[in-house]
């Protein structure tokens, strides 16, 4: 389970911060969680409109990625902080991340009031219409006098405070569980698979169903290619360096940038003989030609999901190669420096080779369904000994 | 004739809680001077540990300190204070007490029916935190609802009792002025203790 971790305050230090450190270091077993720090996210104004910048992209999509927020808050005028109150207005005004999402709200103070208004106030703002994230009711953490509350190695000293502060994580893991049935999946845009729209790196004017879509381009754009240096983060490779290197990669490669035109893909073998078989002449293509038209459908809910964010990485086991494989097919997010969506990287392996050098080289085996893969999500049901690649597959899935 | 301030509660371009503040100033011109202030370019609040605050804050807080009054008007962002008016506040209270004190009217504008309703009880209980202390006028909300039409070309409020409603808690306003200078008795006890509860110590320790 991933849960993201708002420090409440800008300040150098918090006592916040250090509640969240301590929550993702005590509670590493039961969650992951990251803490996201809210200070360099400028004051809301609705008249600057800075939803698209980097920042405020990056916190949306970790927030769409997370499957709950934990939210430290200080207490400023009895109130939360402008910080934290502005982080807030910016995620209810053009985005929404915050819709439907668990969240549960921990505060310390100085003082032994251990911010009980602003979590009230807290409350009430994420239940505005805009926000609609889910809070979980009761169960309270303040902490009051912070200062004694944790000793020198960021550790809560008090036994019946961490008593108090596991019961309530686990009733939030639950929470999160519960409320999760209430999200309504959301409509995303629908993609347009025939690349019908251009983006600032489409070439224009060539025909992109054409077979020889790559020839007709390069007499287009006249790309640098062979022994030409291109300058790369972090290094400096020649044009025939970076196709050694790419062909070199034991995966199959596929790039298909922001506007679903399908522009590359590493060709190390023949047709025949790929995962999935790609041909020469299909580079250039929109990507609803590569695909037969039953499944668009499935095809532009994986790169919605990508291109909103809600996911950064789709897997999907592709089992028609035989028991002697694992064919696993990844599509990931590529994003560009200022973290706008740039395409998919679709990569494609065989897993079974490296789960069997893992095995030979650990002396470990698999064992189906007696590993205990999957007690983290139920804890009464042991399922019955289960195919191996199962096994498997429902680990990944927690990813 | 009284001097007062009055802050306008957002940073947006476009904002008819300005607006209001502007009827005010032209309205009642002939029983009270009222300048209005901007917050906007406050930098964001991040509780210094050298409790520096800043130049453009401290010229407000100068304001606030030497006039007779203060009207805030808040606009209302998921049922709270806007940040920015948070912002402002957090600032006008960090080793500097200007609102010890001093009257308040609380006013506010939205484009829905609700006027600010939740905003304006979030600001009174901000504003009764120990270390702001203001002295809010009470029962005296004046909602205005739908804003966007609540103003004619000439920035005159159009409808008839919302202004007989203002202009009653205007003259209100006037009269809890006066009354609050006689509640001083304890003033300089307020102020040692808005500047005690806060931040004692803080600097030397972790901050929140």
């Amino acid at each position: 389970m991933k849960l993201l971790g708002l420090v409440g305050s800008n300040a150098d230090l918090s006592y916040n911060r250090d509640l969240l450190q301590y929550i993702q270091k005590e509670y590493v077993d039961l969650f992951d969680l990251e803490i996201f720090e809210i200070k360099d996210i400028p004051m809301f104004n609705q008249s600057q409109d800075l939803t698209e910048s980097v920042l405020i992209q990056n916190l949306k999509r970790k927030i769409f990625q997370s499957d709950g927020v934990i939210i430290a808050t200080p207490e400023h005028n009895h109130t939360v902080p402008a910080g934290l109150k502005s982080v807030l207005e910016w995620l209810s005004f053009k985005i929404h991340p915050l819709q439907d999402k668990p969240v549960m709200i921990v505060g310390c103070s100085y003082y032994d009031q251990g911010t009980s208004r602003a979590q009230l106030h807290l409350r009430q703002i994420l239940d505005a219409p805009g926000v609609g994230a889910i809070t979980m009711p009761g169960n309270e953490f303040l902490l009051g006098r912070a200062k004694e509350a944790f000793d020198e190695l960021g550790n809560l000293n008090d036994e019946k405070t961490r008593q108090f502060l596991g019961e309530t994580l686990h009733k939030f893991v639950r929470f999160i569980g519960v409320a999760s049935q209430l999200k309504e999946p959301e409509p995303l845009p629908e993609e347009d698979l025939h690349a019908t729209g251009q983006i600032a790196t489409t070439i224009p004017d060539v025909d992109m169903h054409a077979e020889d879509w790559v020839e007709q381009a390069i007499e287009k754009v006249k790309p640098v290619k062979g022994a030409t240096y291109v300058e790369l983060d972090r290094g400096i490779l020649t044009v025939d360096q970076i196709n050694a290197l790419l062909k070199s990669i034991p995966l199959e490669i596929t790039f298909v940038d922001a506007n679903n035109q399908f522009l590359y893909y590493n060709h190390n073998a023949d047709s025949a003989q790929m995962f999935a078989h790609r041909k020469p002449g299909q580079v250039g293509n929109p990507i609803g030609d590569c695909h037969p038209a039953r499944t668009y459908k499935h095809v532009q809910a994986v790169i919605a999901a990508l291109r909103s964010g809600q996911t950064e990485r789709v897997q999907m086991p592709v089992p028609t190669h035989g028991l002697d494989k694992y064919v696993v097919h990844n599509y990931a997010a590529m994003h560009d420096d200022e973290g706008h969506y740039a395409g998919v990287n679709e990569y494609i392996l065989d897993i079974k080779p490296i789960i069997d050098f893992y095995l030979k080289k650990t002396g470990q085996q698999l064992t189906g369904g007696s590993v205990d893969a999957v007690s983290s999500a139920s804890q009464k049901v042991t399922p019955p000994i289960a195919p191996q690649v199962d096994a498997i597959s429902s680990a990944s899935k927690k990813d | 004739m009284k001097n007062l301030i009055a802050i306008v509660g957002t940073n947006s371009d476009q904002s008819t809680n300005r607006q209001l503040l502007q009827f005010m100033r032209d309205h009642f011109q002939q029983v009270a001077r009222i300048e209005l202030v901007e917050i906007k370019d406050f930098p964001m609040f991040n509780k210094p540990a050298d409790k520096k605050v800043p130049e453009c804050v401290q010229q407000l807080a100068a304001k606030i300190d030497a006039a007779d009054g203060v009207i805030i008007s808040t606009p209302e962002y998921d049922h709270a204070v806007p940040a920015v008016l948070i912002n402002a506040l957090n600032w006008l209270s960090y080793g500097i007490y200007p609102f010890v004190d001093k009257p308040v009217m609380i006013t506010g504008a939205s484009y829905g029916v609700l006027g600010s309703s939740r905003a304006q009880a979030q600001l009174r209980q901000m504003l009764d935190a120990p270390e702001l202390r203001a002295r809010i006028m009470p029962s005296s909300e004046f909602l205005l609802a739908n804003s966007l039409t609540a103003f004619d070309d000439k920035n005159q409020l159009i409808d008839p009792d919302s202004v007989e409603m203002l202009e009653g808690l205007f003259t209100n306003f006037l009269i809890f002025i006066a009354i609050t200078a006689q509640l001083q008795h304890a003033h300089a006890q307020n102020q040692k203790q808005a500047a005690d509860f806060s931040w004692e110590d803080l600097h030397n320790s972790h901050q929140d």
